[in-house]
């Protein structure tokens, strides 16, 4: 039975970080005219990151993915940055006339008392137009994530990323009530630009 | 053996019914000829399965569907009674134009995946003759079930995962290109998908492909045959059909379609389904083709079709207008064949 952590470098080295390129330009292409675009970005899951999820257990100490490459939909992965929050839901607009999508949450942190990470994830079909003509269809992910974050969501969930997760011991109390503050500053950034730009138009 | 169990069961029209009938079911052996017809259609699934399709996500937006829901729990534990429960989506869904239906389910392995095939066959009319003892008995009977009967609709499932996989699948309809009511009964309200790709971003694909196709062509026959495609797409608004379906309806030669193929991205996209979608088809369009009730037909580059031709409006409420252009001919062939 082939190893699922070694196929899937198998996988990236051969077309997955091709896929993702074309993917990128895919996008890009649909977003064409649509204002407030920072960026738009797509990457295969670098393999030690996939490895590492495909590992994972639930609380009972059970695998948490029996077939990670077809459980883990991330494999490929995209993301469109943008000015203003508005735009959020411009870009989301063109995406879902484009994609099927299979899932498409704004994540938000539970409680109204809590400050952390925020932002559009969708779940959709990997479109057949970005996957190689020598490559077979039955290898390729069915699904990709795509996630659609303002600048300072954007820039938050990378720092928090950063800091956080990358600590070598848990984090402390007040170093946790710190993130949330910063997090709690890029939601008001964008409330307040939201805000301004709404004023500023009328 | 790749079928490990069928079921069977009754599906009555019973959509807006203020009772639901009852649904009688049954396994069927894996022996005989029934198995055997059965067999044939899950392993042709794969070939007669052309419309790809997706499952509908939560109303919320999760990762949830509950025609997915009642698939999986069959997948998982092939029984009578989970396969009732998707026997009684369909019931509920299906009206009486749609008629009397056995649906089988068949579940299965193919290449290391499980795979489940769901058939629906109309009832129809028929008449039996029996030999008994030199005489020959002849019987009207009105619940016959043909796999070829032309209401044939099926869906293929296959994935090696039970837990989160299953969630696209491959579908045939029948009276796909029939009335609305009847192309949506098996896909949207019976296993609550979609088509994998949507109209805009096949019709999209398509018009960006019969542009660069237009533009790379050297021979002018098949520019033209491609700019004619072009123009008479649009009258293609609302079909669901392939590229390479809608290709052979308006005739287009074998070069032109491979020139068109070429500007692919994938040759196999050629025979993707989707529903045409004329606005999205306008915003794309390589060519822009209006024709005068004197017969004149004006064709030129979508993007530079004002600037080719000047439009002079002679008489607004009659709409009467003049178009003037001016430039060098450099070839007459186009004219002369139209």
């Amino acid at each position: 039975m082939t190893d699922p952590i070694e196929e899937y470098r198998r996988r990236y080295e051969g077309f997955l970080q091709a896929v993702a390129r074309r993917l990128q330009g895919h996008i890009e292409s649909h977003l064409e005219g649509v204002p407030n675009i920072e960026r738009v970005t797509a990457r295969a899951k670098d393999p030690a990151r996939f490895a590492e999820k495909a590992r994972r257990t639930d609380k009972d100490g059970h695998a948490k993915y029996d077939k990670p490459l077809t459980e883990i939909q991330d494999q490929v992965g995209a993301r469109v940055i943008v000015l203003y929050r508005d735009d959020v839901i411009s870009v989301v607009s063109v995406i879902t006339r484009y994609f099927q999508p299979i899932e498409q949450r704004e994540l938000v942190p539970e409680s109204q008392w809590a400050f952390g990470y925020f932002g559009q994830h969708l779940v959709l079909p990997l479109p057949r137009d970005v996957v190689p003509g020598d490559v077979p269809l039955n290898v390729v992910p069915r699904f990709f994530e795509l996630q659609v974050k303002t600048l300072f969501q954007h820039a938050w969930s990378e720092a928090n990323h950063d800091v956080g997760y990358k600590s070598r011991a848990p984090l402390s109390t007040d170093q946790e009530r710190l993130l949330a503050y910063t997090a709690a500053q890029a939601w008001g950034a964008d409330r307040a630009f939201a805000e301004l730009r709404s004023e500023v138009r009328s | 053996m790749p079928i490990q169990r069928v079921h069977s069961f009754l599906v009555y029209p019973a959509k807006h019914a203020e009772e639901q009938p009852e649904i009688s079911g049954t396994r069927i052996p894996r022996r005989g000829r029934l198995y055997v017809m059965l067999t044939n259609v899950f392993d042709r699934a794969r070939d007669e399965c052309d419309i790809e399709i997706v499952f509908r996500q939560g109303e919320g937006g999760q990762q949830q569907n509950d025609c997915r829901d009642l698939l999986m729990a069959y997948a998982q534990d092939p029984s009578v009674r989970n396969g009732r429960l998707l026997a009684s989506r369909l019931q509920v869904v299906t009206t009486h134009r749609s008629g009397l239906g056995l649906l089988f389910l068949m579940k299965g392995a193919r290449d290391g995946n499980h795979q489940l095939v769901i058939s629906r066959f109309p009832a129809d009319q028929g008449v039996i003759a029996q030999e008994h003892a030199q005489q020959l008995s002849v019987e009207f009977i009105e619940r016959v079930f043909m796999k070829s009967a032309k209401a044939y609709k099926s869906a293929l499932y296959s994935s090696d995962s039970l837990q989160r996989g299953f969630w696209d699948g491959r579908a045939v309809d029948r009276q796909i290109s029939g009335p609305r009511e009847l192309s949506d009964y098996w896909i949207h309200d019976f296993l609550a998908s979609e088509l994998r790709t949507t109209g805009p971003a096949g019709t999209k694909r398509l018009a960006v492909a019969l542009r660069s196709a237009i533009r790379s062509v050297e021979e002018l026959g098949i520019r033209q045959e491609l700019i004619s495609a072009a123009s008479l797409l649009r009258g293609q608004h609302g079909r669901r059909r392939s590229t390479r379906q809608m290709l052979e309806q308006l005739g287009l030669s074998r070069p032109a379609a491979l020139a068109l193929e070429a500007a692919f991205p994938r040759a196999d996209l050629m025979d993707e389904i989707f529903e045409f979608d004329q606005e999205e088809f306008q915003r794309h369009a390589p060519y822009r083709a209006v024709e005068l009730d004197n017969g004149g037909l004006l064709i030129a580059e979508d993007a530079r079709f004002a600037e080719v031709f000047q439009q002079e409006v002679l008489n607004l409420a009659d709409k009467r207008v003049r178009y003037v252009t001016e430039g060098r001919v450099i070839d007459e062939s186009l004219r002369k064949t139209k």
